[in-house]
Protein backbone atom coordinates (compact mmCIF):
# COMPACT_ATOMS: atom_id res chain seq x y z
CA UNK A 1 0.00 0.00 0.00
CA UNK A 2 2.79 2.13 0.78
CA UNK A 3 4.38 1.42 -1.76
CA UNK A 4 1.91 2.09 -4.57
CA UNK A 5 0.53 5.59 -2.53
CA UNK A 6 4.48 6.19 -3.28
CA UNK A 7 4.58 5.44 -7.24
CA UNK A 8 1.36 7.54 -7.24
CA UNK A 9 3.46 10.43 -6.10
CA UNK A 10 6.70 9.90 -7.91
CA UNK A 11 5.36 9.44 -11.32
CA UNK A 12 3.34 12.29 -12.37
CA UNK A 13 6.90 14.32 -10.27
CA UNK A 14 8.88 12.55 -12.81
CA UNK A 15 7.01 13.32 -16.16
CA UNK A 16 6.97 16.65 -14.78
CA UNK A 17 10.18 17.07 -14.45
CA UNK A 18 11.07 15.27 -18.18
CA UNK A 19 8.62 17.69 -19.49
CA UNK A 20 9.97 21.24 -17.87
CA UNK A 21 13.93 19.90 -18.34
CA UNK A 22 12.83 20.53 -22.21
CA UNK A 23 11.38 23.74 -21.50
CA UNK A 24 14.18 25.33 -19.65
CA UNK A 25 16.03 28.36 -21.12
CA UNK A 26 19.36 26.65 -23.35
CA UNK A 27 22.42 29.41 -23.38
CA UNK A 28 25.28 28.07 -25.78
CA UNK A 29 28.40 29.55 -27.24
CA UNK A 30 27.34 31.04 -30.66
CA UNK A 31 28.99 29.15 -33.40
CA UNK A 32 30.37 30.70 -34.83
CA UNK A 33 31.86 32.88 -32.38
CA UNK A 34 30.64 36.88 -32.61
CA UNK A 35 31.99 39.71 -30.57
CA UNK A 36 30.06 41.98 -28.40
CA UNK A 37 31.75 45.29 -27.52
CA UNK A 38 30.65 48.75 -25.40
CA UNK A 39 31.17 50.99 -23.01
CA UNK A 40 29.09 53.61 -20.89
CA UNK A 41 27.62 53.69 -17.59
CA UNK A 42 23.93 52.80 -15.65
CA UNK A 43 22.38 53.80 -12.40
CA UNK A 44 22.31 51.12 -9.97
CA UNK A 45 19.08 50.57 -8.43
CA UNK A 46 20.96 53.24 -5.16
CA UNK A 47 21.06 55.69 -8.09
CA UNK A 48 24.78 55.26 -7.77
CA UNK A 49 26.95 55.97 -11.37
CA UNK A 50 28.39 52.37 -12.50
CA UNK A 51 30.49 52.97 -15.36
CA UNK A 52 31.72 49.74 -17.80
CA UNK A 53 33.77 49.65 -20.57
CA UNK A 54 33.91 45.94 -21.94
CA UNK A 55 34.23 43.32 -24.96
CA UNK A 56 34.00 39.81 -25.43
CA UNK A 57 33.87 36.69 -27.98
CA UNK A 58 36.04 33.89 -29.02
CA UNK A 59 39.79 33.96 -29.84
CA UNK A 60 42.11 30.48 -30.43
CA UNK A 61 40.08 27.95 -29.27
CA UNK A 62 38.86 30.27 -25.70
CA UNK A 63 36.88 32.97 -24.57
CA UNK A 64 38.33 36.59 -25.18
CA UNK A 65 37.27 39.68 -23.53
CA UNK A 66 37.94 42.59 -20.92
CA UNK A 67 35.90 43.69 -18.54
CA UNK A 68 36.39 47.08 -16.11
CA UNK A 69 33.52 48.18 -14.26
CA UNK A 70 33.32 50.67 -11.71
CA UNK A 71 30.99 51.29 -8.77
CA UNK A 72 30.92 54.70 -7.46
CA UNK A 73 28.51 54.45 -4.59
CA UNK A 74 31.63 53.17 -2.93
CA UNK A 75 34.37 56.10 -1.90
CA UNK A 76 36.66 55.35 -3.74
CA UNK A 77 34.81 53.85 -6.39
CA UNK A 78 34.66 50.01 -5.99
CA UNK A 79 36.64 48.15 -8.95
CA UNK A 80 36.08 45.16 -11.05
CA UNK A 81 39.20 43.79 -13.29
CA UNK A 82 38.29 40.82 -15.16
CA UNK A 83 41.38 38.42 -14.90
CA UNK A 84 40.36 35.59 -16.71
CA UNK A 85 37.14 34.82 -19.37
CA UNK A 86 35.67 31.58 -18.79
CA UNK A 87 32.52 31.81 -20.92
CA UNK A 88 30.75 33.86 -23.47
CA UNK A 89 27.26 32.58 -24.35
CA UNK A 90 23.64 34.09 -25.89
CA UNK A 91 20.12 33.45 -24.46
CA UNK A 92 18.20 32.77 -27.02
CA UNK A 93 15.20 34.66 -25.16
CA UNK A 94 17.28 37.91 -25.92
CA UNK A 95 18.91 36.94 -28.94
CA UNK A 96 20.54 40.86 -29.22
CA UNK A 97 22.49 40.17 -25.60
CA UNK A 98 25.57 38.37 -25.03
CA UNK A 99 27.13 37.35 -21.68
CA UNK A 100 30.72 37.50 -20.19
CA UNK A 101 31.72 35.14 -17.87
CA UNK A 102 34.89 35.06 -15.88
CA UNK A 103 36.97 35.98 -12.89
CA UNK A 104 37.91 39.19 -11.91
CA UNK A 105 39.64 41.56 -8.93
CA UNK A 106 37.64 43.50 -6.93
CA UNK A 107 38.54 46.30 -4.98
CA UNK A 108 36.18 47.77 -2.48
CA UNK A 109 36.35 49.01 0.99
CA UNK A 110 39.86 49.09 1.06
CA UNK A 111 40.01 45.30 0.34
CA UNK A 112 40.77 43.40 -2.87
CA UNK A 113 39.43 40.14 -3.62
CA UNK A 114 38.69 37.38 -6.60
CA UNK A 115 35.48 36.35 -7.60
CA UNK A 116 32.83 35.23 -10.40
CA UNK A 117 31.16 37.85 -12.68
CA UNK A 118 28.46 37.42 -15.12
CA UNK A 119 27.86 40.59 -17.19
CA UNK A 120 25.35 40.94 -19.53
CA UNK A 121 25.15 42.99 -22.61
CA UNK A 122 22.71 43.64 -25.19
CA UNK A 123 22.98 45.95 -28.12
CA UNK A 124 19.15 46.90 -29.48
CA UNK A 125 19.76 49.30 -32.17
CA UNK A 126 21.34 52.82 -32.28
CA UNK A 127 22.18 54.94 -30.66
CA UNK A 128 22.26 53.35 -27.45
CA UNK A 129 19.54 54.81 -25.03
CA UNK A 130 17.82 50.79 -25.53
CA UNK A 131 21.27 49.06 -25.52
CA UNK A 132 21.04 47.44 -21.46
CA UNK A 133 24.22 46.83 -19.48
CA UNK A 134 24.17 44.41 -15.96
CA UNK A 135 26.52 42.72 -13.73
CA UNK A 136 26.07 39.95 -10.98
CA UNK A 137 29.56 38.71 -8.67
CA UNK A 138 29.73 35.42 -7.10
CA UNK A 139 29.81 37.99 -3.50
CA UNK A 140 25.71 38.77 -4.26
CA UNK A 141 26.60 42.21 -5.57
CA UNK A 142 24.08 42.84 -8.41
CA UNK A 143 23.23 45.26 -11.09
CA UNK A 144 20.08 44.24 -12.78
CA UNK A 145 20.31 44.01 -16.57
CA UNK A 146 19.13 47.94 -17.27
CA UNK A 147 19.16 50.69 -20.10
CA UNK A 148 22.11 52.72 -20.97
CA UNK A 149 19.08 55.54 -21.94
CA UNK A 150 17.75 57.73 -22.42
CA UNK A 151 15.46 57.03 -24.13
CA UNK A 152 15.25 54.06 -21.51
CA UNK A 153 13.58 54.82 -18.60
CA UNK A 154 16.85 54.07 -16.03
CA UNK A 155 18.90 56.55 -16.93
CA UNK A 156 22.81 56.46 -18.51
CA UNK A 157 24.76 56.80 -21.69
CA UNK A 158 27.27 54.94 -23.77
CA UNK A 159 26.41 52.28 -26.34
CA UNK A 160 27.40 48.55 -26.62
CA UNK A 161 27.87 47.26 -30.28
CA UNK A 162 26.98 43.19 -31.34
CA UNK A 163 29.30 42.67 -33.93
CA UNK A 164 28.71 39.85 -36.62
CA UNK A 165 30.16 36.24 -36.53
CA UNK A 166 33.51 35.89 -37.38
CA UNK A 167 34.37 32.29 -39.01
CA UNK A 168 37.86 33.01 -38.46
CA UNK A 169 37.40 32.87 -34.45
CA UNK A 170 36.59 29.69 -32.45
CA UNK A 171 35.78 29.08 -29.18
CA UNK A 172 36.70 25.42 -27.35
CA UNK A 173 35.35 22.27 -28.50
CA UNK A 174 33.40 21.10 -27.52
CA UNK A 175 31.49 24.30 -26.30
CA UNK A 176 31.30 23.85 -22.37
CA UNK A 177 28.18 24.40 -20.51
CA UNK A 178 26.78 27.49 -18.58
CA UNK A 179 27.72 26.26 -15.51
CA UNK A 180 31.47 25.56 -16.68
CA UNK A 181 31.23 29.08 -18.09
CA UNK A 182 30.13 30.84 -15.41
CA UNK A 183 29.94 28.64 -11.98
CA UNK A 184 26.59 28.89 -11.85
CA UNK A 185 25.75 32.58 -11.66
CA UNK A 186 22.26 33.35 -12.92
CA UNK A 187 22.45 36.26 -15.87
CA UNK A 188 22.17 39.71 -14.08
CA UNK B 1 61.09 83.84 -29.04
CA UNK B 2 64.32 82.64 -29.70
CA UNK B 3 65.02 80.05 -32.71
CA UNK B 4 67.27 77.72 -30.75
CA UNK B 5 68.72 74.07 -32.69
CA UNK B 6 67.08 72.13 -29.68
CA UNK B 7 64.05 73.55 -30.33
CA UNK B 8 64.52 72.36 -33.93
CA UNK B 9 64.79 68.92 -32.96
CA UNK B 10 61.96 68.85 -30.64
CA UNK B 11 60.04 70.56 -33.03
CA UNK B 12 60.98 67.69 -35.32
CA UNK B 13 60.56 65.10 -33.05
CA UNK B 14 56.88 66.41 -32.31
CA UNK B 15 56.07 66.37 -35.69
CA UNK B 16 56.80 62.75 -36.40
CA UNK B 17 55.19 61.31 -33.12
CA UNK B 18 52.14 63.57 -34.08
CA UNK B 19 51.73 61.61 -37.07
CA UNK B 20 50.36 58.35 -35.03
CA UNK B 21 47.29 60.25 -34.49
CA UNK B 22 46.44 60.07 -37.62
CA UNK B 23 48.42 57.33 -39.48
CA UNK B 24 46.99 54.25 -40.07
CA UNK B 25 48.47 50.64 -38.24
CA UNK B 26 50.40 48.45 -40.83
CA UNK B 27 48.07 46.40 -42.08
CA UNK B 28 47.80 42.58 -41.87
CA UNK B 29 50.03 40.28 -43.55
CA UNK B 30 47.83 38.31 -45.28
CA UNK B 31 44.38 39.68 -45.40
CA UNK B 32 44.99 43.51 -45.77
CA UNK B 33 43.19 44.38 -42.77
CA UNK B 34 44.40 46.97 -40.26
CA UNK B 35 42.99 48.20 -37.34
CA UNK B 36 43.73 49.68 -33.75
CA UNK B 37 42.31 51.52 -30.91
CA UNK B 38 43.26 53.09 -28.54
CA UNK B 39 41.47 54.72 -25.19
CA UNK B 40 43.75 57.93 -25.04
CA UNK B 41 47.17 58.99 -27.29
CA UNK B 42 48.66 61.52 -26.21
CA UNK B 43 51.96 63.79 -27.69
CA UNK B 44 53.81 65.80 -25.14
CA UNK B 45 57.47 67.37 -26.67
CA UNK B 46 57.68 64.56 -29.02
CA UNK B 47 56.49 61.79 -25.73
CA UNK B 48 54.22 59.42 -27.08
CA UNK B 49 51.93 58.10 -24.21
CA UNK B 50 49.24 55.21 -24.70
CA UNK B 51 46.48 54.21 -22.52
CA UNK B 52 44.61 51.30 -23.23
CA UNK B 53 46.19 50.50 -26.84
CA UNK B 54 45.35 47.14 -28.29
CA UNK B 55 48.19 47.50 -30.73
CA UNK B 56 48.14 46.79 -34.52
CA UNK B 57 45.79 44.41 -35.52
CA UNK B 58 46.88 41.53 -38.23
CA UNK B 59 44.66 38.91 -38.32
CA UNK B 60 41.14 38.33 -38.53
CA UNK B 61 41.39 34.91 -36.68
CA UNK B 62 43.55 37.91 -33.23
CA UNK B 63 40.62 40.26 -32.42
CA UNK B 64 42.64 42.79 -30.04
CA UNK B 65 41.37 44.19 -26.52
CA UNK B 66 42.65 45.88 -23.50
CA UNK B 67 41.18 47.98 -20.94
CA UNK B 68 42.07 49.69 -17.53
CA UNK B 69 39.27 50.49 -14.80
CA UNK B 70 41.25 54.04 -14.17
CA UNK B 71 44.16 55.54 -16.03
CA UNK B 72 46.09 59.11 -15.93
CA UNK B 73 48.45 61.19 -17.31
CA UNK B 74 50.17 63.19 -14.66
CA UNK B 75 48.55 66.86 -15.28
CA UNK B 76 47.41 66.22 -17.79
CA UNK B 77 44.71 63.52 -17.88
CA UNK B 78 42.64 60.75 -15.95
CA UNK B 79 39.47 58.79 -16.33
CA UNK B 80 37.88 55.68 -15.56
CA UNK B 81 36.90 52.45 -17.40
CA UNK B 82 39.29 52.72 -20.53
CA UNK B 83 38.53 50.52 -23.14
CA UNK B 84 39.62 49.21 -26.82
CA UNK B 85 39.12 46.44 -28.88
CA UNK B 86 39.74 45.64 -32.77
CA UNK B 87 38.04 42.39 -34.62
CA UNK B 88 38.64 41.60 -38.68
CA UNK B 89 36.85 39.51 -40.68
CA UNK B 90 37.77 38.62 -44.36
CA UNK B 91 35.91 41.75 -45.04
CA UNK B 92 35.51 43.86 -42.97
CA UNK B 93 37.35 45.71 -39.91
CA UNK B 94 36.08 47.69 -36.60
CA UNK B 95 37.28 49.57 -33.71
CA UNK B 96 35.84 51.02 -30.95
CA UNK B 97 37.27 52.76 -27.80
CA UNK B 98 35.78 54.77 -24.85
CA UNK B 99 36.59 56.34 -21.62
CA UNK B 100 34.53 57.47 -19.30
CA UNK B 101 34.33 60.31 -16.05
CA UNK B 102 37.43 62.25 -18.29
CA UNK B 103 38.96 64.93 -16.82
CA UNK B 104 42.06 66.91 -19.50
CA UNK B 105 43.89 69.76 -18.35
CA UNK B 106 45.71 71.27 -21.55
CA UNK B 107 47.40 75.17 -21.12
CA UNK B 108 45.18 76.06 -18.18
CA UNK B 109 42.19 75.07 -19.77
CA UNK B 110 39.72 72.11 -18.13
CA UNK B 111 38.20 69.44 -20.20
CA UNK B 112 35.64 67.04 -18.68
CA UNK B 113 33.09 64.50 -20.18
CA UNK B 114 30.76 61.69 -18.54
CA UNK B 115 31.26 59.46 -21.47
CA UNK B 116 33.33 59.39 -24.58
CA UNK B 117 33.35 56.58 -27.17
CA UNK B 118 34.84 55.95 -31.19
CA UNK B 119 33.98 54.05 -33.54
CA UNK B 120 35.64 52.87 -36.65
CA UNK B 121 34.34 50.32 -39.37
CA UNK B 122 36.14 49.69 -42.92
CA UNK B 123 34.38 47.41 -45.40
CA UNK B 124 35.95 46.11 -48.38
CA UNK B 125 35.24 47.48 -51.70
CA UNK B 126 33.37 50.44 -49.62
CA UNK B 127 35.69 52.18 -47.69
CA UNK B 128 35.29 53.36 -43.90
CA UNK B 129 32.86 54.72 -41.72
CA UNK B 130 32.52 56.16 -38.20
CA UNK B 131 31.61 58.26 -35.69
CA UNK B 132 31.79 59.17 -32.10
CA UNK B 133 29.68 60.22 -28.55
CA UNK B 134 30.53 62.51 -26.07
CA UNK B 135 28.11 62.77 -23.31
CA UNK B 136 28.41 65.82 -21.25
CA UNK B 137 31.25 67.87 -22.69
CA UNK B 138 32.21 70.82 -20.73
CA UNK B 139 35.21 73.04 -21.59
CA UNK B 140 36.08 75.73 -18.73
CA UNK B 141 33.09 74.58 -16.62
CA UNK B 142 30.96 75.52 -19.84
CA UNK B 143 28.72 72.49 -21.63
CA UNK B 144 29.05 72.29 -24.99
CA UNK B 145 27.09 70.39 -27.12
CA UNK B 146 28.64 67.98 -29.70
CA UNK B 147 27.01 67.82 -33.11
CA UNK B 148 27.65 64.40 -34.37
CA UNK B 149 28.67 65.85 -37.38
CA UNK B 150 32.56 64.82 -38.26
CA UNK B 151 35.36 67.12 -37.56
CA UNK B 152 33.45 69.51 -35.03
CA UNK B 153 36.01 72.12 -34.36
CA UNK B 154 36.46 74.68 -31.50
CA UNK B 155 38.76 77.37 -31.58
CA UNK B 156 39.95 78.47 -27.56
CA UNK B 157 42.81 80.08 -26.37
CA UNK B 158 45.84 78.86 -26.92
CA UNK B 159 43.79 75.32 -27.73
CA UNK B 160 42.23 73.60 -30.63
CA UNK B 161 39.74 71.04 -30.24
CA UNK B 162 38.25 68.85 -32.65
CA UNK B 163 35.07 66.84 -32.02
CA UNK B 164 34.39 63.66 -33.70
CA UNK B 165 37.52 64.12 -35.48
CA UNK B 166 37.35 62.11 -38.63
CA UNK B 167 40.22 61.34 -41.05
CA UNK B 168 39.49 59.68 -44.53
CA UNK B 169 41.37 57.56 -46.87
CA UNK B 170 40.66 55.19 -49.92
CA UNK B 171 41.16 52.11 -47.42
CA UNK B 172 39.58 53.18 -44.39
CA UNK B 173 39.33 55.79 -41.50
CA UNK B 174 40.59 56.79 -38.24
CA UNK B 175 38.27 58.41 -35.75
CA UNK B 176 39.35 60.72 -33.18
CA UNK B 177 36.81 61.13 -30.13
CA UNK B 178 38.16 64.15 -29.17
CA UNK B 179 40.96 65.93 -30.41
CA UNK B 180 43.17 68.74 -28.12
CA UNK B 181 46.57 70.36 -29.97
CA UNK B 182 48.17 73.23 -28.35
CA UNK B 183 49.14 75.82 -30.71
CA UNK B 184 52.22 75.66 -30.54
CA UNK B 185 52.14 72.27 -31.34
CA UNK B 186 53.63 70.37 -28.22
CA UNK B 187 50.52 68.90 -26.93
CA UNK B 188 48.49 66.78 -28.89
CA UNK B 189 46.24 64.31 -27.18
CA UNK B 190 43.48 61.86 -28.95
CA UNK B 191 40.43 60.85 -26.46
CA UNK B 192 39.09 57.92 -28.30
CA UNK B 193 40.70 56.75 -30.91
CA UNK B 194 39.83 54.06 -33.15
CA UNK B 195 41.52 52.86 -36.85
CA UNK B 196 40.38 50.95 -39.53
CA UNK B 197 41.17 49.96 -42.86
CA UNK B 198 41.28 47.19 -45.32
Amino acid sequence: MRKTIYMLFAIPLLLMGALTAGTANAHFVPAPCDFITGGGWVLNDSAGFVNFGSHGGCKNGKFWGHVNVLDHSYNPPGHLKSTEITGYLMDPEFPNARDICGFGEVTVNGSTFTTRFRVRMEDNGEPGGSDRFGLRLGNGYLVTTRELGPPGPTGGGGNIQLHKENKSTKGPTPAPTEFEMCGGLMWP
Amino acid sequence: MRYTASSFWKFIGAAGALAALAAWPGAGQAQGISGQASAVTAVILGNVTSLADTGTLSSASAPLGTGLGTGSIPGLFAGEALHAATMGWSDQVASEASVGNLAISVAGTGISALQVMSRALAVSGAGGTGGSSIDRLTIGGVPVAATGAPNQQLSLPGLTVILNEQIQSASGIVVNALRIRTLDGLTDIAIGSAKAGI
